[in-house]
C-alpha cells in the first residue's frame, strides 16, 4: 500500500524563503482531509527555518493526521532544522507517534544548551498549566532585557490566548504553544529591531461554532471570516456572560501599540489585525483555532511613542 | 480618608492567592475569595484597600474575576455598604482593569498610594462625574449643600448621589435631626 504524501509550500525566493509559517502547511492541510486511514507522509525537507506559528501548525497537524492514520511519517532535512525541532521539543512529543529518518538518539546526545530566546513546544491541558508557562516566557524575555512593561505585554497577550485555547477549545490534544524571540524582526522583514513571535494553536470546535452558541451572533457566525472579526470586538463571548470576551480584544490593542500584529486562523478564515486594519481571506480548513501574534520591538534609535 | 473608617489592604503580590504574576481566571478566582474573605471581616462601613502595586504581570482575564466580579458584587450590594478601592500607580497593567469595569458598566476608586487622591478607574456615566469630583472635594457635604454647588433640585441630586452609592464609589449617611427631617450626607470613600 502506498503512502499518502502531504506537500508543502515553501516559499523559494524572498524574506520568507525556506521558512515553515502556518501558511506553508496550507496543502498539508488540504490534502490532510482526505486522509481516512493507510499511511501518510510529510515532507518536510524544503524547509530551512521554523517559525513558532509553524511549529504549532505542524504539531496541530500531525495531531490531526495520527488520529486519522495508521501511519505518520515525517521526513525533515538533516541539518539545522532537526536541531532546531530537537532543541524545541518536537521529538519528545511526536518522536515516538511518528515516523522520521531523523536518528534523535544521536541529537540528543549532541544537544545544545537552550540559547535562552526560546520556550520549547509546551503541550498543555489546562488552565493551571498556564502561569507556569507564563513565568518561563517572563524569564526568557527578562534575560533577553525586556523592560517589565514590554514583558507585561507579552505575557498577557500570551496568557489570554492560552485561556482561550484550553477553555473554549475542547480539543482532543489540548493545545500547542510556542514561543521565540528573535534578535531581529521576522514579520515583514523591515525596519531594524527584535520581535518576538507567539503561536498557539488548538484542535478544538472553532471560533465560529463557539460563537454560534451565543445566538445574539447568528448575523455575525455565517462564515468563519466573519466569526472571526467579530472575535476580536470587546465583549464578544460565546457564554454571553458579561466581562466576558474582553481578552481577545485586549490582546490586538497591545499587539498594535506595539506596532505588530494579531493573526487567527479557524475554520476556512484567517483574519490579521495590524495598524487600524484587519483584513480577512479564505484559507483552507484549520481544523481547530491558531493564534499568532507578532510584537516587535523598535531598535533603541527609533524612539517608540 | 482611611484614618476615619475602618479599613483593610491586601496585597496582592504577597498573598498567598496571588503573586507577582497575575494571569488566568483561575488565579482571579483565588484572589477574589481571598478579597472577599477580608472585606466580609470588615465592619459596616469599612474599606477595602485592593494593593496591586508589586504585581507585574496582569491579564485581562484575572482583572475581570479578580476585580470585575467583586466590584459587581459590592454594587449588587452583596457586601453592605463596604467598599473596594483600588491602590496602584498610573500603568499599563491598569488598562486590564479599565477594560473589564467597563465591560461591565462599573468602576472603581483608585489611588496611588493610601490617602493619595483618589481617581476613576472603568465607566461613570458623564453626568455623574462632576457629582462625584464635588464630594471628593468637599470631604463630606450634604445632599442640600450639593444640590446648590451643582444647580440641581434636591430630587435629581438626591438620585445621581443614589446612583454613585449604588456603584460603591461614595459613603452615604442619614441624618435624622436635620431641620425639615431626613437629610444624607455623602462623602468620598478613599
Amino acid at each position: 500500500m502506498t503512502a499518502t504524501k502531504l506537500e508543502l509550500n515553501i516559499r523559494r525566493k524572498g524574506a520568507m524563503r525556506g521558512i515553515l509559517t502556518l501558511g506553508s502547511l496550507d496543502p498539508a492541510f488540504e490534502g490532510a482531509e482526505g486522509v481516512s486511514s493507510g499511511s501518510v507522509v510529510l515532507d518536510l525537507r524544503p524547509v530551512e527555518f521554523v517559525e513558532p506559528a509553524g511549529l504549532c501548525g505542524l504539531a496541530a497537524l500531525l495531531e490531526f493526521l495520527i488520529s486519522r492514520s495508521r501511519l505518520v511519517g515525517v521526513r525533515i532535512p538533516e541539518h539545522n532544522v532537526a536541531a532546531y525541532l530537537e532543541r524545541m521539543d518536537f521529538f519528545r512529543i511526536f518522536g515516538h507517534r511518528v515516523e522520521t529518518n531523523v536518528d534523535v538518539a544521536a541529537l540528543e546526545e549532541r544537544r545544545r544548551g537552550n540559547p535562552g530566546t526560546l520556550q520549547e513546544l509546551i503541550n498543555f491541558h489546562s488552565e493551571d498549566e498556564i502561569p507556569g508557562i507564563i513565568n518561563r516566557i517572563s524569564e526568557i524575555l527578562e534575560n533577553r532585557g525586556y523592560l517589565l512593561r514590554e514583558r507585561a505585554a507579552i505575557c498577557a497577550t500570551l496568557s489570554e490566548i492560552c485561556a482561550n485555547a484550553v477553555e473554549h477549545g475542547r480539543s482532543p490534544f489540548g493545545a500547542y504553544a510556542a514561543v521565540q524571540a528573535y534578535q531581529h524582526i521576522v514579520s515583514g522583514g523591515r525596519g531594524k529591531g527584535e520581535e518576538v513571535l507567539v503561536a498557539i494553536a488548538d484542535g478544538g470546535v472553532g471560533v465560529r461554532e463557539t460563537l454560534s452558541r451565543n445566538p445574539k451572533y447568528a448575523e455575525f457566525t455565517e462564515t468563519d471570516n466573519e466569526a472571526l472579526r467579530h472575535a476580536l470586538k470587546m465583549g464578544v463571548t460565546g457564554t454571553g456572560e458579561i466581562g466576558r470576551g474582553g481578552g481577545l480584544a485586549v490582546v490586538g490593542q497591545i499587539a498594535v501599540r506595539a506596532g505588530g500584529s494579531l493573526s487567527l486562523r479557524s475554520g476556512s478564515g484567517r483574519v490579521t489585525h495590524y495598524g487600524d486594519r484587519t483584513n480577512s481571506r479564505n484559507v483552507p480548513p484549520f481544523p481547530g483555532t491558531f493564534v499568532r501574534v507578532s510584537l516587535p520591538r523598535k531598535a533603541v534609535d527609533e524612539p517608540t511613542p | 480618608m482611611a484614618g476615619k473608617r475602618p479599613y483593610a489592604v491586601y496585597d496582592v503580590a504577597s498573598g498567598e492567592a496571588g503573586g507577582k504574576l497575575t494571569v488566568t481566571r483561575g488565579t482571579g478566582r483565588r484572589v477574589r475569595e481571598a478579597l472577599a474573605s477580608v472585606l466580609e471581616g470588615l465592619p459596616p462601613g469599612g474599606v477595602l484597600y485592593v494593593d496591586m502595586r508589586g504585581v507585574e504581570l496582569m491579564d485581562y482575564s484575572f482583572a475581570d474575576e479578580a476585580l470585575g466580579v467583586l466590584v459587581s458584587r459590592v454594587a449588587s450590594g452583596e457586601y453592605g455598604d463596604r467598599r473596594v478601592v483600588l491602590v496602584e500607580e498610573d500603568r499599563e497593567l491598569l488598562e486590564n482593569v479599565e477594560a473589564s469595569l467597563r465591560q461591565r458598566s462599573l468602576a472603581i476608586v483608585r489611588v496611588d498610594e493610601i490617602g493619595a487622591s483618589p481617581e476613576i478607574v472603568g465607566d461613570v456615566p458623564e453626568h455623574l462625574v462632576d457629582t462625584l469630583r464635588s464630594i471628593y472635594e468637599a470631604g463630606s457635604i450634604t445632599n442640600a449643600d450639593l444640590a446648590v454647588k451643582l444647580g440641581l433640585n434636591h430630587t435629581a441630586m438626591n438620585n445621581r448621589a443614589t446612583r454613585l452609592l449604588k456603584l460603591g464609589l461614595i459613603h452615604r449617611t442619614k441624618n435624622t435631626a436635620a431641620p425639615g427631617g431626613r437629610q444624607y450626607s455623602y462623602e468620598g470613600i478613599a
